[in-house]
Parts: structure tokens; sequence; C-alpha cells
């Protein structure tokens, strides 16, 4: 693997090899290590480096080499493309630059102006660029998808992809995903009354080319499945990257809640397609299946998870598989060609499903539903036992990664009557999602019921094929970061304390650590410079790049 | 302001607030806002603008209102930082000070004002913020009800030295705390064979220490703090 990787570097670097990233070395990005070409690195969702410079041996004297200085108070959530030498990252809200990889010294900047107010529910973040071509695509809080020169920084075209401020408020925050000569992205809203989407557009002009509505419209497949016209403004939102199969040319996208989030009486029904795994034909964005992993959800438990896409034996048959560690607390296997549910195990303590029927569909525990008064005996808590983070997945080890949050968290029910039910009411008005009391700080007057030691964060190393729990690396606080897996042996990632980790990805063991001592919200990459291997990850709102 | 306003405040409070703040402002993603003090002011018009305009820079934003209902959710947030008027206090204020300052020894751990210990929480405006059930129980099972920041920690090093305090900070690889001396302490994890946290608080429980009036003279005596209003 090593005489691999620096002859790619070799090849690249005689070759003078930089742009344009065309699509055939987006569909071979795994033979390119020293790049990061995606959001998932591969369109297969692994977050795997092939580079196998620094090692379980010699991690010990990872060091800083060079900072990025965000100056931003917002959430950096960023996962950084390189392309030969050239790191390309999104701060936010949604300005791009472009850095020299090896030293972090800044070759040019774009600069985008959202509006004074946008209506992104957590944070004005932004976590991604696609590439193709000489060009770079990033969504905005805003909704619009931007094209700009590689090169220049020069803004190439602009879509409104959406009235931000229709139906309580559209946003967009995750990174593009380039199929073919396609940009596919989603959008965030599901705590608004909004209707859900996936599209794609032209990556040469920005038209778009289509719309898959996340919410069955009249006259379409699945529809009926929400009560009165809840569907209308159901909610579902695609506010994460998908992953892609090109030897079926099948897209995997995931979807986000139903609204209100944790308030189903005037939504009864399954709520299609909320909270599922969804299918689709990246030319037409037809649908070809979809699985929901938490019918009716109302709990906040949405499925924007990063699909990983497996080939391997299962029950001795060769099977093409999706693994989806979900925000419901459940690792799932399923058959990626049909959809067929495979395996079904809890990652994290859960309260709320006693088995599934052969179909996958969860067997509810009853009791488990948020209360006016609130409910405080649900696990996973609201942020869910996965939530956006990337998992990663190691072909070394056959291993899947997650950094999961362990934790139970106060669910009260919204009281508020159903926007859609109040006259005019569905123009931003009445767009109170739910509610949920934290742990952490405190119950106020009432009664601190959550102490740090009762909730945690664990990086789980689960055995794909199986569902069970090979090793846990435990840490203190539920994280918001994800893990990256390399040839080296190692799984890197970081906490809510700032501690930055590498651990020996056979083990668990922490192999190093550094004290970045602010909030981490992003999940590292690697990536070669100048024949060098560099990690680079976000702390508080630094970008480090560590090297040996 | 009116009451009505307020009234009506609390249902836009359910449906704009609680998401972050929780139900009753106890706080969750966003800060607790029944303390009475805000970071972006306290005054009408700061309340009004930040739930205007949002906090820029924070996960605060700019809340979907008419202007005349964001004026009824800033009657309604200023009243979660008030207890109700009328309770009346069991027992004399004065004779509960020296108690508090005397035999008490409260502050050795708990400031009012500048003067004080730092090992419990400052209570210069305690009587604001708590109502008296809650003031007796504190005295009474202190345990019932912790502050997170409060909660008291043992470490006990591979050397078998145990340090009590309370936790400052943490992360996965140390662990910082304020001892019982009131020092500032730092350690590294792999140098400690244990951390205890089962026993939640550093305070003594003072029904065996001060009679029924005595106690109810120091509830008295807390209730009347108010701090700077």
């Amino acid at each position: 693997m090593r005489i691999a990787a620096i002859a790619v570097a070799v090849v690249w670097t005689l070759h003078g090899q930089s742009l344009p990233v065309t699509y055939d070395r987006l569909l071979n990005a795994d033979k390119e290590p020293g790049n990061w070409l995606m959001y998932s690195h591969t369109y297969s969702g692994w977050r795997y480096s092939a580079l196998d410079r620094i090692t379980t041996q010699n991690v010990k004297n990872l060091g800083v080499k060079w900072l990025f200085q965000g100056r931003s108070q917002e959430k950096f959530e960023t996962t950084p493309l390189v392309v030969d030498g050239i790191m390309y990252l999104t701060r936010p809200e949604n300005d791009v630059f472009a850095l020299d990889a090896e030293t972090g010294r800044v070759m040019w900047t774009y600069s985008y102006k959202n509006p004074q107010r946008t209506y992104n529910c957590c944070g004005n973040v932004n976590r991604g660029l696609g590439v193709l071509g000489n060009s770079l695509f990033m969504n905005t809080l805003d909704m619009h998808l931007i094209a700009i020169d590689a090169k220049s920084g020069r803004e190439l075209w602009k879509t409104e992809m959406q009235d931000y401020t229709a139906s309580g408020g559209y946003a967009a925050t995750g990174a593009p995903l380039v199929v073919k000569d396609k940009v596919i992205v989603g959008m965030a809203g599901g705590e608004h009354p909004i209707s859900g989407f996936l599209d794609a557009y032209d990556a040469a002009t920005g038209k778009r080319l289509w719309r898959f509505n996340t919410i069955p419209q009249p006259g379409e497949a699945n529809f009926g499945t929400w009560a009165g016209d809840s569907w209308k403004t159901g909610g579902v939102a695609t506010w994460n990257t998908g992953s892609y199969d090109p030897e079926s040319n099948t897209v995997y996208w995931g979807t986000s809640n139903p609204w209100p989030d944790y308030n189903g009486d005037y939504r009864a029904g399954d709520n299609l397609y909320s909270c599922s795994a969804l299918a689709l034909d990246p030319d037409s964005g037809k649908l070809k299946w979809h699985y929901q992993f938490t019918p009716h959800d109302t709990h906040d438990w949405d499925a924007s998870q990063i699909p990983i896409l497996l080939d391997a034996p299962f029950r001795d048959k060769p099977r093409k598989l999706i693994a989806w560690a979900a925000r419901n607390g459940f690792y799932y296997l399923l058959d990626r060609n049909s959809g067929e549910f495979l395996l079904a195990k809890s990652f994290v303590r859960q309260t709320w499903v006693r088995g599934f029927d052969d179909k996958g569909r969860p067997q509810v525990i009853p009791g488990n539903d948020p209360t006016p008064e609130g409910n405080d005996q649900i696990f996973p808590g609201v942020d869910g036992a996965a939530n956006w983070m990337s998992p990663s997945y190691s072909p070394l080890t056959k291993l899947l990664y997650v950094f999961a949050r362990d934790e139970r968290r106060l669910f009260t029910k919204n009281t508020v009557r159903h926007a859609a039910e109040e006259n005019n009411a569905v123009g931003g008005r009445g767009a109170g999602a739910g509610i949920f009391g934290a742990g952490g700080n405190g119950g106020g007057r009432g009664r601190a019921r959550f102490a740090p030691e009762e909730s945690w964060g664990k990086v789980v190393a689960i055995d794909p094929l199986s569902g069970n729990i090979q090793w846990e690396h435990k840490v203190i606080t539920p994280p918001w970061g994800g893990v990256m897996s390399t040839a080296g042996g190692l799984v890197f990632g970081g906490t809510q304390e700032g501690v930055v980790f590498a651990l020996d990805a056979r083990t668990g063991e922490r192999l190093w650590y550094f004290l970045g001592n602010d909030r981490i919200y992003a999940t590292p990459i690697s990536y070669l410079a100048n024949g060098k291997q560099y990690v680079s990850l976000a702390v508080g709102d630094v970008l480090v790049t560590w090297g040996l | 302001m009116t009451v009505p306003d307020a009234q009506q405040g609390a249902a836009l409070f359910q449906t704009h607030c609680t998401y972050c703040h929780g139900a009753h402002g106890q706080g969750g993603r966003g800060p607790d806002l029944t303390t009475g003090q805000y970071k972006h002011g306290g005054s009408d018009a700061s309340l009004y603008d930040t739930i205007r305009n949002g906090v820029r820079g924070t996960e605060m934003p700019a809340v979907l209102a008419t202007d005349d209902e964001v004026r009824k959710m800033v009657a309604f947030v200023k009243t979660l930082g008030a207890l109700p008027p009328g309770e009346k206090p069991p027992g004399d204020a004065d004779a509960g000070k020296l108690i508090f300052e005397g035999k008490g020894a409260c502050r050795t751990c708990h400031a009012i004002g500048r003067d004080g210990g730092s090992l419990g929480p400052d209570l210069s405006d305690v009587g604001r913020r708590r109502d008296i059930q809650y003031l007796e129980e504190s005295l009474l099972k202190p345990e019932a009800d912790v502050p997170i920041r409060y909660r008291s920690i043992q470490v006990i090093t591979k050397s078998g030295q145990t340090i009590a305090g309370i936790r400052l900070n943490e992360d996965d690889v140390s662990v910082q705390l304020r001892d019982e001396q009131d020092n500032l302490r730092s350690f590294l994890k792999e140098n400690l064979r244990e951390i205890r946290h089962d026993k939640p608080s550093l305070m003594p429980a003072y029904g065996a220490r001060l009679s029924k009036k005595e106690i109810d003279d120091v509830v008295s005596y807390l209730s009347s703090l108010r701090g700077v209003q």
C-alpha cells in the first residue's frame, strides 16, 4: 500500500496534474489517496484514507504543522477538499478559501454574503464543497447553489434553489455530491413547516435538472401516509450528503424528521419518506427504493447520516450492502440493490424498540413518546445516537467506526397547535418545532437530572456484517465530530473538549492526542502535500493540520 | 407590560423559544433564562433586540414574530427571572444573617457580594432566583439539586492520596478542580487511580447543626438577598 501511495503521488507530481478533476477521477478517487476529492473521500462513503505513512508506530510523533485561523464564531463543520497540493475549504458562513496544503498560506478567497436573517435551525454552518472540472460547488444558507472557479475563486454561476424565506425557512448546509455532470444538493428546514426535496443541477450551467420531493405528492406512489393535509408541511429535509454506487447507478441519501418534530398528533401515519434511506437514479431523480428507519418519528431522529456502501458475503452469499448507524440508536444492514432489511442492532443504550419484524419495521415499546410535561426516560437523546458526523469504514480491519452519542434527554411534546390548522399560519408563524430540555447545565429551578457521568460519547467499532461491537473508546461528552480511518491502522477524531485523538483501529487504544481546548464539530481528512502525509481537522474556529 | 401581555408571551415562548431554552426557560441548547442575568442585556430594550434580531455569531436566531409578539415575549421572559411576589419568609432575616456569618460558617464556601468563598454558588441574589421551599431544602438536603458547576468530585491518585473539590473542567486527558482548601488543582488522568462522583455536594446537611428556628432564620436571610436590581 505504501508503494502504491508513493507511486500515485509521484505520478501526479510528475504530470503536474491538478485541475481539472474529471468525473473519471471522482469515480477512482480511491486511487488518489493523496487527494481528497469529495466529502467522504470516495463515493462509497467510507472516509478512509489509504495513506499509511502515519502509523500506529510513529503517530506518537505527530505534531502541528500549520493553522488556518477561521476567525468565525460559528461552528466550523467543514470537510476540506485537497486537489494536488491545494486545499479548498468553506469557512462559516459561506466563504471559500484556497490554501497551499503544505503551509496553510491563503491563495485566494471567495466571500459570499448571506442576508442578515437566514433560517437554519442549528448554526450558520457549512460542511464543504464538491468539485468537478475546474469548478467548486457550494450551497448557501439562503438556498443558492454557487459554482466557483477553483483557480481564481471567481464566481461562475449562481442558482436559487428555493425562496429561503418560504414556509418558515429553508437553508442549505451540506456538501454537494457531484455525480457525472450533475451536482446533487440537499436542503435543511425540517424544524419548519416546509416540504423537503433533493435537487440535481447541471454542473456547467447551474440549470436544475430534476427535483425529488421527499414527501410523496398527490398521484405519486406512497402518497397518503400523512393524515389530512399534514403532508404539505411535513418537513423531511435532506441536509447532509449522500453516497453513490456507479455500478448500479444509484445515489443513496438520508432524509430528516417529519414536522412538527416532537408532536405527531396532526400527522398520523408513517410520514414517508421521513427518517429514511432513499435510493435514487441520479439521471432522472426517480426513486428506486426506500427504507424507513423510524416510522412516524416524534424524536427528531432523522436519517441524515452518511451511507456506507460495502460489498461482502452475507449469510454465505455475496451481497451489495449498505451499512447505516442511525440516529435512532440502531445499526442497520440493508441490501443496497433492493432495500431489503438484513439486520439491526443497537449500538447505544436505547429504550424504544423491542425488536423488528421481517421487513425491518421496529416494534415500538409504549411510553417513549414526548409528553407535555416532559419525558426524560428516553434513550437515545434528542441529538440521537448518530447525527450528521461522518462514520468511517476501513477495508483493512473490515470494521465500521462510529463516533456515537450515548445519552438520554428530556423530550417535551409541543403543546402548540399544528400551524397547518391555523389560518394563514404556514408562513413562518407557528413554526415552533418542538421542545426539548437538555442535560449538561442542570435544570434551572427544577432538578439537575443528567450529570455528565450519565451521558457520554464513544467511538464504536462495529462488525458491519453482524452489528456486533468489537471495541469501544469512551469519551466524557457526546460528540459532534466524526471519524476517519487510515491505512496506517488509525482512527482519528476529536471531542467536545477539543481532544483530538488517534486510536489503534484494531483495539481502540488511544495512541496519540492533541489538546485543542475548543469544541470540535468536524471530521478529519488526510492528504499528501509535497510527498508528506497530513491530517487536518477544524478545532474551534481553527483548522489544524498535523504531520510527522 | 401587563399581565395579559406576559400570558400571551408565555404561549409565544412555547412556540419560538422552548426548542433551545427548555419548556420552562431552564436552558438546554440555549442559556438558562431563569437566573435573572442575561449576557446580552436584561433591559426591555436589550431583550427585545436579542429576540428581534438574534445574536450574531451564536445559535440564537432572529425570531419570526411581529414586533408586538416580541414585546410580549420580553414580558414573559422577564417573569422567568423573578419569583412571584407574596411569599412570606418564615423567620428573622437579621438573626439568619448572624448564623450565616457565624455558627453556620456559610461564607467559607458562599459569596455574597465580594466576600466569601467560591466552593459553592454565589448567593448575592439567591432570594430573587429561589423560592422559600427551595432554600429550605438546600439547607436540609443539599444534595437534592446541585448545579452542575458545583458538583463535587473526588480524585484518588495512584499513590493513594484523595483530593475532594468541585470540578472546574474536565476532558478525556485531565481534570481540573477547586479543592476544599480553595486551591486550583489539575490532574492528568494517567496519574489517577479513580475519579468518583458519588457524593454530589460538598455542603453539609444543616438539619443536624441548626435548630428548626435557626433554619427558618437563615432561609429568611437568604430570601432577602436580591442582588443589584
